[in-house]
């Protein structure tokens, strides 16, 4: 559906030196410094995936989606979307795909919110019938009947949203691009228009490109991630995958019946590992374990652990993504690895 | 042409509704233009009197009045804020959500601004073309009033407007490369307004720069209307003047487009 290959973009930047002399000088002799904001990028993404497209805030992440919707022109490389190319012939381009960015609105401000969606119906060319069949599927999943009456301007930001994406799958676009749709809003809306991504990617095989800094939202919807930083895809693939490339680490909880036996387990000597291997933590009420699958098996931790001591309660946590995600924002990574 | 009227006639309502949405704000607006009407007039007036002649350039201090009021209303309905929308819509970056549809970006402009002046035009146009009107008569004794002449005068009008909006439209994309009009756009409206007679009519120039002046662009903005509505024209000159006016819009439209598919290509979406 979506082919990206070696997709680049470089900006212009002017260059301004500090102070009221360095914005004279930049003023009569510009110096231009070329910014690559998307370097060399390529993935494919086939047709009804949830693609979650990550990374640090300045990787790049906008200005692809602005390449792949059609707004941006690539310095150079190349990206076909259900065989059109998005830069070429915008207008017939944009009516296959749907775009919501988080951070704008393409409601009408002041207008009831009812008025834009018949501005919509007339720009995409939706017959009535089908008009009102979207509006009643919209309308079910996204819960707009509330305030569809309400001027844009007194909406609520969640509500906003919801409507900003209704406005994007009014034409039932076979694209969906989706930046950081989540941005700002509460844990309930979140969990609403989470629920209205899968209903529509389930019901009309919608390829969705989702951009995001909840990895809540990547977790509970995406198939698999595309990561970027500086312009470079860094990872691809399933989650699982993520997790079980660059982290293996899971946590043993566990409460005590009595924590004299407790103190009896010695992991590092049963196991023989070392301090990297294993990390203890009592806070005289929980013991956490932090260890690495790779070395020790759950299953021999847990045998092992029951064994010693009796437990009033118990559970194994897996890999936190947010940490894995943390752990290469922070130090980058060898795309290679 | 009919399936653009549906795709587009939404703007209009919309736009309509918008400029009804801000009625108090739209009618100071008004109030404030009506005001510096009144200001030139007592301006001419002045000068009238002081002078004792009863001609100035060719106008009697009714032919002023009504030059005055007329180039004013002309002014007013023909006006586009074609230039600081897109200027502002560039430099926040809102293009890219009209990017995003299937509309060409220069028209949901022009038919929201269509509606916008449709509202201008039924609250300001109606009363102060009729109030002309009886000044005329009441000034002179006679009926003035020529069907002809306002036909032509709306048709000229219309064409007025369509090239302001162009104009405006590729002045506003100077954004891509200015960032911000504020400024420069008040410097704009400055020059246009001297040169398309808004000011004083372009017949008080010398000779020379006058003719030079007729054939510019902005004599087509409101100088061309309102002297085909004083009845100063005869008929090869409104033939003349109405196909200088064609000519204009078509080399606005043209450069229009032009600009734009020059600017698609470089363009950097600020902000987000």
């Amino acid at each position: 559906m979506i082919y990206v290959e070696n997709l680049r973009k470089e900006f212009k930047k002017v260059v301004k030196e500090p102070g009221l002399k360095g914005s004279i000088k930049s003023f009569f002799k510009p110096k231009n410094e070329i910014i690559t904001a998307v370097d060399d990028i390529s993935f494919h993404v086939p047709k009804g995936e949830i693609m979650g497209f990550i990374g640090p805030n300045g990787a790049g992440k906008s200005t692809v989606i602005k390449m792949l919707t059609g707004i941006l022109t690539p310095t150079s490389g190349k990206c076909e979307i259900g065989g059109q190319i998005p830069y070429k012939n915008r207008k017939n381009y944009v009516k296959e795909i749907g775009v919501v960015f988080g951070q704008r609105t393409q409601l009408w401000w002041d207008l009831a919110l009812r008025e834009t969606y018949t501005v919509l119906k007339e720009i995409y060319e939706v017959d009535n019938e089908q008009y009102k069949k979207r509006m009643a599927f919209l309308n079910e999943v996204l819960e707009l009947d509330d305030f569809i009456t309400s001027p844009v301007r007194t909406l609520s930001l969640g509500q906003r949203m919801r409507a900003d994406i209704a406005a994007s799958l009014l034409h039932s676009p076979k694209v969906l691009f989706l930046d950081e749709p989540t941005i700002g809003l509460d844990v309930v809306v979140k969990d609403n228009i989470r629920g209205a991504i899968k209903a529509i990617n389930a019901e009309e095989q919608t390829t969705v490109i989702l951009t995001t800094h909840d990895l809540q939202d990547v977790e509970n919807l995406c198939d698999r991630i595309v990561m970027i930083d500086k312009g470079s895809k860094v990872f691809d693939g399933a989650i699982d995958e993520l997790k079980s490339r660059y982290g293996q680490s899971r946590e043993l909880r566990f409460i005590p019946a009595d924590f004299k036996t407790a103190e009896k387990l010695d992991y590092k000597r049963e196991f023989n590992l070392t301090d990297d291997d294993i990390l203890v933590e009592n806070d005289g009420h929980i013991i956490s374990v932090k260890f690495n699958s790779d070395t020790v098996s759950v299953e021999k931790m847990l045998s092992y652990t029951l064994s010693v001591t009796h437990v009033n309660d118990i559970n194994v946590g897996d890999a936190d993504i947010e940490e894995i995600i943390k752990d290469i924002y922070k130090s980058g990574v060898n795309p290679s690895a | 042409m009919r399936k653009i009227l549906r795709i587009y006639k939404p703007f209009t309502h919309a736009g309509f509704l918008l400029a009804a949405q801000y009625r108090v704000n739209f009618i100071f607006f008004i109030f404030g233009d009506i005001l510096r009407c009144f200001i030139n007039y007592f301006l001419w007036h002045a000068v009238f009197t002081s002078g004792g002649a009863k001609t100035f350039m060719g106008f009697s201090e009714h032919d002023m009045v009504v030059y005055i009021f007329i180039s004013f209303l002309t002014g007013i309905v023909s006006y586009s804020d074609g230039a600081f929308a897109v200027g502002e819509e560039i430099r926040d970056g809102s293009i890219a959500m009209r990017m995003i549809k299937p509309i060409r970006f220069e028209f949901a402009f022009l038919f929201q601004e269509l509606g916008e002046r449709t509202m201008t035009a039924m609250i300001v146009f109606v009363p102060l073309m009729a109030g002309v009107e009886i000044y005329k008569f009441a000034a002179t004794g006679v009926l003035g009033f020529n069907i002809w002449y306002f036909l032509v005068y709306l048709l000229s009008l219309t064409l007025s407007y369509l090239i302001n909006f162009y104009f405006n439209v590729c002045y506003g994309y100077s954004a891509f490369v200015l960032k911000y009009l504020w400024g420069s756009n008040l410097l704009k409206d400055c020059i246009v307004g001297f040169l398309s007679g808004g000011v004083v009519p372009l017949a008080f120039m010398p000779a020379g720069l006058g003719f030079v002046l007729n054939l510019l662009p902005f004599a087509s903005l409101t100088y061309i209307p309102v002297m085909i509505y004083l009845g100063m024209y005869d008929v090869p000159t409104i033939l003349l003047s109405l196909g200088l006016q064609v000519f204009w819009l078509a080399f606005f439209i043209f450069l229009q487009r032009i600009i734009w598919n020059a600017c698609v290509r470089h363009m950097s979406v600020q902000g987000g």
